[in-house]
């Protein structure tokens, strides 16, 4: 009965001499139809010869289709190796003898079938000169949230020791393409955010603070731009941590890298053009960071916004230029300077030329790290022979021991009283000792002690519980 | 019914040789004496050949975002737990689960990581990814390659090689 089923066959009389190719191909057919079963499951119930027919016709244009594909492959890779062999340079190793290489279809699809799923070469020519493309379909935007919130009281007079809300930092990023991703930090934090140092500030308001705002294009690993508003590439930590307390090993950031609106000295932000990427250097892993900017605001009066967001105070741009090393051969380590110029205008005072030197080395490892940065600002007025040389520096270092982290910090900025954009600063330096234990994967505890001593002010004591966490 | 039977005895030799499949390469791979070895694969239309495993840490922490050909690194994970991701994480990163977590999301954070690793639960699913996407990078079993993908060489070492330092297992050290 079965033999007979498959004995009138059709296709076996007409293509008698490449019956054991066509059989071959066959099996490759059937083992490539995602439901192999189904042909044989309708088996029983049709009549055996009907069936068999059917299944016969089916693999057959199947077996067409692929060899057609096949032949359309064949054709598109040595294309595809050619194009791509010729701009491919450097570090890694490559092919030697330029072998086959399929047309790739243009920036990440979803998974699918392999052989049902790659686009027609017509296709993916038009796709590689499109460069571009933006998938309506899909969801863009992602978005990571950070938190803190704290407790801290000082004995120093008039303070209250208080529970405070930290920042609530919104991370959201987008892939607008493979070149192009949007990135942002939208911060709601209470307190007089863009006023410093104002008396009589509502302490308790909340407000939304665009910190990062940026459009990053990625050409390859030696050339990356990013447009909008950055944290200034001076030393390792303002750029290193932002927003997030989460990420800090401790419950804020050092006082020489403190937000503009919280009373810093340095241009923390900025709203221009940023350059970065790799430089070809071997092992000693060099990287530089070029910017060019609004700049800050002169700080004068205190009581305005010091970030230049949307119109700078005036023609010159703020610029500033990095470059570290991260060695391969010491991971972890990352050491570099960078140099800043701008010029300000303070009210009711000439022009003052802005210079900030910064260096730092660092080690980071996952168990341990230590932080070292020494931070110069030069302010020099125009008409006058004096300059006002500000140094500060901080050193951290923290082990981790399971899922506590005890750490220590020394900080330390001595301002003159006669300084003209930040009289108010003046010498402060001290120790702060604390411990991070992390509660989950996403959640941190910690305490801080500080001991601040400062010119012109009594020494004080402060302590600070903060739990921060990733959502 | 002589032809029938060469046709089915063809069948079961093919669906026997489907059970096995071989690296792309033509490798016959997969388990040396220490244990089965983790394949590195590319996408068919990349021109890399061999990484070191200096260059594939740096590749697998999102150091490098692209390769030699302009194509931007997409970086294919497994899920947690699975032992596959469990042996990058110990040969390759050389740090915990958390480790890593932390260490994406701080760069995605600095904007140094331009694009966070694509996940997935399957040896099939991996290879169809990277099979899809030009600049995509996964691991598998040795024994789940199949020819859609190809395998690299790691320290100059193919998967079959008795040196080929990335196996599931960890080493014992001496």
């Amino acid at each position: 009965m079965r033999s007979r089923t498959f004995a009138p066959r059709p296709w076996a009389v007409a293509h008698a001499t490449g019956m054991w190719t066509r059989a071959l191909l066959l099996a490759v057919g059937v083992l490539l139809i995602p439901r192999p079963g189904t042909a044989q499951q309708t088996g029983p119930a049709a009549s055996g010869s009907d069936a068999d027919k059917q299944t016969i016709q089916m693999l057959l244009q199947r077996i067409e289709r692929l060899e057609a594909r096949v032949t359309q492959l064949e054709g598109s890779k040595t294309e595809g190796a050619r194009l791509e062999t010729a701009s491919a340079p450097a570090p890694f190793a490559t092919r030697a003898a330029a072998g086959p290489a399929a047309g790739p279809p243009e920036g990440p699809q979803m998974p699918s079938a392999p052989p049902q799923t790659q686009s027609s070469e017509p296709e993916q020519e038009a796709a590689n000169l499109e460069p571009e493309r933006m998938d309506m379909s899909k969801t863009l935007l992602r978005i990571r949230g950070f938190g803190d919130i704290d407790f801290h009281g000082t004995d120093q007079q008039g303070s209250t020791n208080s529970f405070s809300l930290g920042q609530l930092n919104l991370f959201v990023t987008s892939d607008i393409s493979e070149k192009f991703k949007f990135l942002s930090e939208i911060v709601f934090e209470a307190g007089p955010d863009n006023f410093y140092n104002v008396p009589g500030g509502n302490r308790n308001q909340f407000s939304v603070d665009v910190e990062r705002y940026l459009l990053q294009y990625s050409y390859n690993d030696y050339f990356n731009l990013a447009f909008g508003r950055y944290h200034t590439a001076i030393g390792f930590y303002n750029t290193a941590y932002h927003h997030s307390t989460w990420f800090q090993t401790t419950t804020g950031r050092p006082l020489l890298f403190q937000f503009e609106d919280s009373g810093g000295i340095l241009p923390i932000h900025n709203v221009g053009v940023s350059a970065s990427g790799r430089i070809p250097s071997g092992g000693l892993g060099l990287h530089y960071v070029a910017e060019i900017g609004n700049g800050r605001q002169s700080r004068s009066p205190l009581t305005e916004e010091p970030v230049q967001n949307e119109v700078d105070e005036n023609n010159y741009k703020a610029f500033n230029l990095a470059l570290f090393a991260r060695p391969e051969s010491i991971r972890g380590l990352q050491f570099g300077f960078s140099g800043y110029h701008d010029k300000l205008m303070p009210m009711g005072q000439p022009r003052v030329d802005e210079t900030i030197l910064a260096a730092h080395v660092v080690y980071m490892v996952p168990k341990f790290e230590w932080l070292n940065e020494l931070v110069l600002v030069r302010h020099a007025p125009q008409g006058s022979s004096q300059v006002f040389n500000t140094p500060g520096f901080y050193s951290q270092i923290a082990k981790r021991f399971g899922s506590y982290q005890p750490y220590f910090r020394y900080q330390y900025i001595n301002g003159s009283d006669r300084e003209p954009i930040f009289p108010d600063v003046g010498r402060i330096e001290g120790p702060s000792v604390g411990v991070r234990y992390d509660a989950s994967e996403s959640v941190a505890f910690k305490a801080q002690y500080d001991y601040n001593i400062a010119r012109h002010l009594a020494s004080y004591n402060a302590l600070t519980l903060q739990l921060g966490f990733t959502f | 019914m002589v032809r029938r039977n060469r046709i089915l005895a063809l069948l079961v030799a093919v669906l026997l040789l489907q059970a096995r499949p071989y690296g792309a390469a033509g490798a016959k791979p997969a388990t040396t004496p220490g244990g089965e070895n983790l394949a590195i694969i590319v996408n068919q239309s990349n021109p890399i050949d061999d990484l070191s495993l200096k260059e594939l840490r740096t590749v697998f922490l999102g150091e490098r975002s692209h390769w030699p050909n302009g194509r931007r690194i997409t970086l294919v994970m497994m899920d947690q737990g699975l032992v596959e991701r469990n042996a990058i994480l110990r040969d390759v990163c050389h740090m915990s689960e958390t480790e890593f977590g932390r260490h994406f999301l701080q760069g995605l954070f600095t904007g140094e990581v331009f694009v966070s690793p694509k996940t997935l639960s399957t040896s099939i699913g991996v290879r169809k990814f990277v099979f899809n996407v030009p600049g995509a990078i996964g691991y598998v079993r040795a024994s789940d390659v199949d020819e859609t993908v190809k395998v690299i060489r790691i320290n100059g070492h193919r998967v079959d090689d008795p040196e080929y330092p990335l196996r599931l297992e960890a080493r014992a050290t001496k």
